[in-house]
């Protein structure tokens, strides 16, 4: 008999538990370990943040449905890894922390024999002085709770706008010099243009889009080169494109610092630092990883041998500049190396580096994308985890199962407007999702025929029946397991 | 606000009815870019395969 034990119920480690609980016998234990009660589909926040979507669509409660199907839940936090057990007893465990009712508080042991971290990252407003979600009227998308607060702000800015003829000033982007997630913040300024638009609000606005990118279209993905109607284009054109033709303006090379009512502070990659208003904003912070500590049997700290800010896989993290990059420095397994029990899919993982060029301003500052994980592939790497661990508990070979984001596709439906006829989406799908320059030389690290575009009402709907196939799929419904990660 | 993307253009791009059709052919050029599978880097076979 084998525990799994698993932290976080995102899309990786709920992915992760429902594999591992169809495929295993009820003599294994499953066991999820996560402070939200609810599992959210975070790719419809975006509609939930222009008020189009209730939170209660787009998340649903977990322990009905873990009871149901035999997956134990905790609605706890983890704090503490101790990989190799104490000195009572050799078997390893985490501690992990009440959250809610009498209990909260309380700390608890929680021995496993496999674990998996899948704890994604840390919301890390506190990197920018003032960015806090629903202060300065600046607001985040990132949880439905946030979107929710996102959506009474816009619906107070229209009815400012209503009321007056002053030119009102909207400001989207990333909030942080590294911070990364640039396609939801995308999603989100073509969603909030498009309803601005609808209700006849758009001439009395000016919309910008601020960001760490070097060019538009940046993505934290290195740009790509993609193939749109028979023709190559390069993704900053084609975002270029798409923000000319719907008059939003673009500040880039920004590394936001500060934020204070009506003002965001930021440095340029010339060093410059300078001033941007705006009367409503909505800016990804930084993705963190969690303040996890690790211990060894004697009690001695041995965070660096787990951490680097996220979970340390077998990844090639030695230090050597962007030219020297390659794709087989990116992980396969999402295995530590020193704890082969331990695992960590999704964004919990440690990156060996960016995907994007690292350029620094003129005083230091890193100015750059963080590489972005983004559902797929943290969906993906998740059921390739359970997949390695049942075979390590059926006695098969092991880790068979490997998926490096270097040989891997990913399709990016970003939502332009909601609606049956009047949505949009730009489609964009890229393979690899890191760039082989090696392999695809000529075509800019990718698969030219993998890698394409597309604009139109069609995408809003591909994307509105992802909405409606990943809930069902992660509330384990009927097949469920045929729809693809 | 410029008009890059050209009114006809944005007809087709709105249009449900040739959207509809769209709608199927991007599914299946999403699925072969996603559902094909995925592996290691680090592999002979990986390398070789130009
Ligand atoms: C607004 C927005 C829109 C997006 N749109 C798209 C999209 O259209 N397509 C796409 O592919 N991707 C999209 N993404 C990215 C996608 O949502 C992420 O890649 C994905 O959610 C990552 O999954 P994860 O499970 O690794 O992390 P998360 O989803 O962040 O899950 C982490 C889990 O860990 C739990 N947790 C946190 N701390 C602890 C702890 N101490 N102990 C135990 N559990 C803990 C959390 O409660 C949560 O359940 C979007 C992201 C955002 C923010």
């Amino acid at each position: 008999m084998s525990k799994i034990v698993i932290l976080g119920a995102g899309i990786a480690g709920h992915t992760a538990a429902s594999h591992l609980r169809r495929k295993l016998g009820k003599e294994h234990e499953v066991l999820v370990v996560s402070p939200n009660s609810n599992y959210q589909w975070v790719p419809s926040n975006i509609w939930v943040g222009v008020g189009r979507m209730k939170p209660k669509e787009v998340i649903f409660p977990l322990e009905p449905l873990y009871k149901k199907k035999g997956i134990g839940y905790k609605q706890a936090k983890a704090v503490s890894f101790h990989p190799e057990g104490d000195m009572q007893e050799n078997t390893p465990y985490v501690i992990a922390e009440y959250v809610v009712g009498e209990n909260k508080g309380k700390q608890e042991k929680i021995i496993y024999d496999y674990l998996i971290n899948a704890t994604g990252p840390r919301l890390a407003f506190d990197q920018t002085e003032g960015l806090n979600p629903g202060e300065n009227n600046m607001y985040s998308v990132c949880t439905y709770g946030h979107a929710e607060h996102a959506a009474q702000g816009l619906k107070e800015l229209e009815d400012k706008l209503k009321n007056s003829d002053k030119k009102l000033k909207i400001l989207i982007g990333t909030g942080h010099p590294k911070a990364t997630c640039q396609g939801a913040a995308f999603e989100y300024i073509l969603n909030v243009e498009n309803e601005l638009r609808r209700k006849g609000l758009r001439d009395k606005t000016e919309i910008t889009w601020i960001s760490n990118e070097y060019d538009l279209g940046d993505f934290g993905m290195d740009g790509m080169l993609l193939s749109y109607k028979g023709l190559r284009m390069k993704s900053s054109e084609m975002v270029e494109m798409v923000f000319e033709d719907r008059g939003i303006k673009w500040i880039l090379q920004a590394g936001v610092t500060k934020v204070e009512p009506g003002k965001v502070y930021y440095e340029t990659l010339d060093g410059e630092d300078k001033v941007e208003e705006y009367d409503f904003g909505m800016l990804i912070p930084a993705f963190a990883g969690h303040p996890f500590k690790a211990y060894d049997k004697n009690g001695e700290d041995i965070t660096p041998k787990l951490f680097r800010g996220f979970m340390i896989v077998d990844a090639d993290y030695s230090e050597k500049p962007y030219e020297k990059w390659t794709v087989q420095d990116w992980p396969e397994t999402y295995q530590n190396p020193d704890y082969p029990n331990i695992y960590a899919p999704g964004i919990a993982f440690a990156p060996p580096h960016s995907i994007s060029r690292p350029r620094m301003s003129k005083n230091g500052t890193p100015i750059f994308p963080s590489p972005p994980r983004t559902g797929m592939p943290s969906g993906i790497t998740a059921k390739l985890v359970a997949d390695n661990i049942i075979d390590q508990i059926k006695g098969k070979k092991s880790n068979i199962h490997k998926g490096s984001l270097g040989n891997m596709g990913a399709a990016c439906i970003a939502s332009a407007g909601f609606g049956l006829t009047k949505g949009s989406a730009v489609s964009i799908t890229t393979f690899p999702i890191v760039p082989d320059y090696e392999k695809y030389s000529k075509t800019g690290g990718r698969d030219i025929r993998k890698t394409f575009g597309e604009i139109g009402l069609a995408g809003h709907w591909v994307k509105y029946a992802l909405h409606i196939g990943f809930l069902w799929k992660a509330k384990m419904k009927p097949f469920w397991w045929l729809i693809p990660e | 606000m410029s008009e890059r993307i050209s009114k006809f253009e944005k007809f087709k791009m709105q249009n449900p009815v040739i959207q509809f059709f769209k709608f199927f052919f991007l599914n299946f050029r999403i699925l072969n870019v996603v559902a094909k599978g995925h592996g290691g880097t680090r592999d002979k076979a990986y390398k070789d395969k130009r």
